[in-house]
């Protein structure tokens, strides 16, 4: 009988594949539909909770993402932990470029999730497909 | 069978208690809450400490069992986190240190109230907006916007918050992968990323969210790569090397000048590596080179600073050896600050680390150097050894041979702390391991606690010893180390924090006041303000914490509260209503006492009076334009 934590990992494993596979770009696109979600939530809600758990999924959907993309050779716990501080970098550098363009309001926030999205989304297919000529 | 079923038992339960004492010990932080208070330690909860030693005492316990490493590690994440995060749950507006003025800038992004940057367009030369975009503090305000944004809450949590958190997900993490990449086992790598935490600096600025601490993790995480990228011949280490390097630039230049300097330093090692056989003794000086240009690297850059920022005047200078006897120079060169008003136990916590450290990398190098199947662990030992020895010289310059530093030259010692800590905890480790081999040698192989009746009186008080040193004596010092550290590493003398009161007031300010508005105050009213609207806000204007003129504004209020002061400030800002506050416990009851009763005297101006809030601890008084 497989323990809890072990089921854990396994399934895991079995969400980050998906993730990664990207079939039809579907992660790519519910990464899309989160920003629209944390865009609809900061401008008529404003509840934290709908914000954490939009954070969570497009945190959880990018860094696995990014971690594939740049530390496809890790094992899985330190592949998610590199993903998760890639997409800090990311998100960090973008903002950055952006409000040193203009500023970081709502609109523009908005677009710096955008842009992370769609460059791990590209990060992530441009390994996939890279790995596959191989 | 039954015995292993027994112990994995045994470890779910110490598991189990280990959370419940950790979920414990964040409650008593949050009971310990306060909006008036100098230090933590003021208002700490009496359990706190002892409950923090009994947690470390059992994580080292469950680190030294065959758990799989990535729980050990996600226990050792819950554990650093608690113990960066005293300041962010017990103080309202976290540490009164750079942290919130930072907080003050971050909000005026967080607002929208300022545009390319923090400092804002036209500057007087391209040259100076290209260096004021790469300072720190812009990355951090516009990261922290952004995470503020996406989850849709105040932007004092998310400052508070996120680098106790970043720093207590993923410092114990890069400090784990460093040991691995020196070669160590997964128990020693494991330890490590706990034993980092026992370091006093380290601790303060994995606490505080200035743009130094953020460089800081991406520092570990460049020292990393340079480790993979000395170790194997993959290009992809060097990008990365490279990558986090620059991250560790934009999050603030001295992390960034330390990441490249050492950069520099493992590519010509690289090279050293690669040209020893055919040319060595020209590789061996190019080496030697290196190193003096990399130690130059960073004192330079503090000389070079003058050209592009005005304000700063670093110099080098032999003032000292004028001023100072010689032993007190060669003090200030290894000790610093430690020198002066510390006590020794203090003391030594700040450097046992470090000299353990020291004392084990020569022990590595001498050991390597013999064995002839090591070359790698040799290059990656003199690597960190060279390292370690390059930010011991940099900060004795620093201290001693230069005058005029825009930053605190102890900043250096959070880079040796990261340095040392594994080493340190390969050090430990190896005096487990060989207690463990003496205890399998010396005991029967069925030997269990229950049966050592059956053996003779000096045996089993031989393995009764080992067991006792292993299980009791190595957790329970180790854990004794993290904890007293942590005594270290938050202050023990601070000046009053930001009050309730204090807040209260600026909030209310900030919801009863429809018009444009500047506020005269102290320092601390400045901080109070930073925390709810941000400095140099046009709505809702304080001036900065070292602002000359909002300084004179407020000393001319104090002795003479009159309105006249207040059109002034109204139109060098251009706001139509001006606040002035005073404190009971920043001014002192005397003058505090004299300062109202003066204002109360003059009718034209309005006493606010904030609901909830002592009259007896603060006042505040307005006027408005016409």
């Amino acid at each position: 009988m497989p323990s809890i934590k072990m089921k854990w990992a396994v399934s895991f494993e079995i969400v980050e594949k998906s993730v990664v596979y990207d079939k039809d770009f579907i992660y790519t696109i519910a990464s899309y539909s989160v920003i629209l979600a944390i865009f609809m939530n900061l401008n008529s809600l404003h509840s934290p909770l709908i914000g954490l758990i939009a954070s969570v999924i497009y945190s959880g959907i990018n860094a696995i993402f990014l971690g594939n993309a740049f530390f496809g050779e890790e094992n899985t716990f330190f592949r998610f932990m590199f993903g998760f501080l890639s997409l800090t970098m990311l998100l960090g550098f973008v903002s950055w470029l952006i409000m040193i363009i203009y500023n970081l309001d709502v609109l523009r926030s908005i677009l710096v999730l955008l842009i992370t999205t769609t460059l791990s989304s590209l990060l992530n297919r441009r390994r996939k497909h890279k790995n596959a000529t191989y | 069978m039954p015995l292993i079923n027994q112990r994995s038992k045994l470890l779910r339960i110490s598991e189990i208690l280990y959370l419940s004492l950790i979920v414990l010990s964040f409650y008593l932080l949050i009971a310990s809450r306060t909006g008036e208070a100098h230090t933590v330690w003021q208002v700490l909860h009496p359990a706190f400490i002892p409950t923090l030693f009994v947690i470390t005492f059992l994580l080292l316990t469950i680190l030294l069992t065959s758990e799989k490493t990535t729980h050990k590690l996600l226990f050792i994440i819950v554990h650093s986190i608690l113990i960066h995060s005293l300041f962010s749950i017990i103080f309202p507006a976290g540490d009164l240190s750079g942290q919130q003025g930072g907080l003050g800038l971050t909000r005026r992004v967080f607002d929208n109230t300022v545009f390319h940057g923090l400092s804002g367009w036209p500057t007087s030369t391209i040259q100076v907006f290209v260096i004021e975009m790469f300072k720190g503090i812009n990355l951090q305000a516009a990261l922290t916007t952004i995470f503020a944004r996406m989850l849709s809450i105040d932007i004092v949590y998310v400052h508070l918050f996120y680098i106790p958190v970043l720093w207590g997900v993923f410092v114990p993490i890069a400090s784990f992968l460093t040991t691995k990449a020196l070669g160590g086992s997964e128990n020693a790598s494991v330890l490590s990323s706990l034993l980092v935490s026992a370091f006093p600096y380290a601790i303060y600025f994995g606490a505080i969210s200035v743009p130094n601490s953020l460089g800081f993790i991406v520092f570990f995480y460049s020292l990393y790569f340079m480790l993979k990228y000395l170790s194997s011949n993959d290009s992809k280490t060097t990008y990365q090397m490279v990558a986090f390097s620059l991250f560790s630039f934009l999050s603030h230049y001295l992390t960034g000048i330390v990441s490249f300097s050492l950069l520099l330093l493992a590519v010509t090692f690289k090279s050293y590596e690669r040209e020893k056989r055919p040319f060595p003794r020209t590789t061996k000086i190019s080496l030697i080179i290196s190193f003096i240009v990399c130690l130059s690297l960073l004192p330079m850059s503090f000389i070079y600073l003058r050209f592009f920022s005005a304000s700063t005047n670093t110099v080098f200078t032999l003032d000292k050896f004028y001023e100072l006897p010689i032993e007190e120079i060669l003090g200030q060169f290894f000790l610093g600050e430690l020198l002066y008003g510390f006590d020794l136990r203090t003391i030594i916590l700040v450097i046992i680390g470090p000299v353990l450290a020291f004392l084990y990398m020569m022990y590595l190098l001498y050991k390597s150097k013999n064995n002839h199947g090591g070359v790698l662990a040799n290059i990656l030992f003199l690597f960190m050894t060279m390292a370690f020895l390059i930010m011991l010289i940099d900060y004795g310059i620093l201290k001693v041979f230069m005058e005029g530093l825009p930053l605190n030259a102890e900043r250096l010692w959070v880079f040796r702390d990261l340095i040392a800590a594994p080493f340190v905890a390969l050090s430990i480790y190896a005096v487990i391991s060989s207690l463990k081999t003496h205890l399998k040698a010396t005991s029967p192989p069925t030997a269990s606690i229950f049966s050592l009746k059956q053996l003779s009186k000096g045996n089993s008080l031989r393995i009764l010893s080992f067991l006792f040193a292993l299980n009791i004596l190595i957790p329970a010092v180790i854990g004794g180390w993290v904890t007293f550290s942590l005594t270290a590493a938050y202050p023990q003398i601070a000046p009053l924090q930001t009050t309730w009161y204090e807040l209260e007031a600026v909030k209310f300010i900030e919801e009863s006041t429809t018009e444009k508005y500047v506020v005269i105050g102290d320092i601390w009213t400045t901080y109070a303000g930073e925390v709810i609207v941000g400095i140099k806000n046009p709505r809702a204007y304080y001036f900065g914490e070292f602002n000359k003129i909002g300084y004179n504004l407020f000393v001319s209020m104090k002795r003479d509260p009159s309105p006249r002061w207040m059109l002034q400030a109204m139109d060098y800002t251009d706001t139509t209503v001006a606040y002035f506050i005073v404190t009971e416990p920043r001014l002192g009851t005397e003058e505090f006492n004299n300062v109202v009763s003066y204002a109360l005297q003059n009718k034209q101006l309005t006493v606010i009076s904030v609901p909830g809030v002592p009259p007896e601890k603060i006042y505040i008084f307005s006027y408005r334009k016409g």
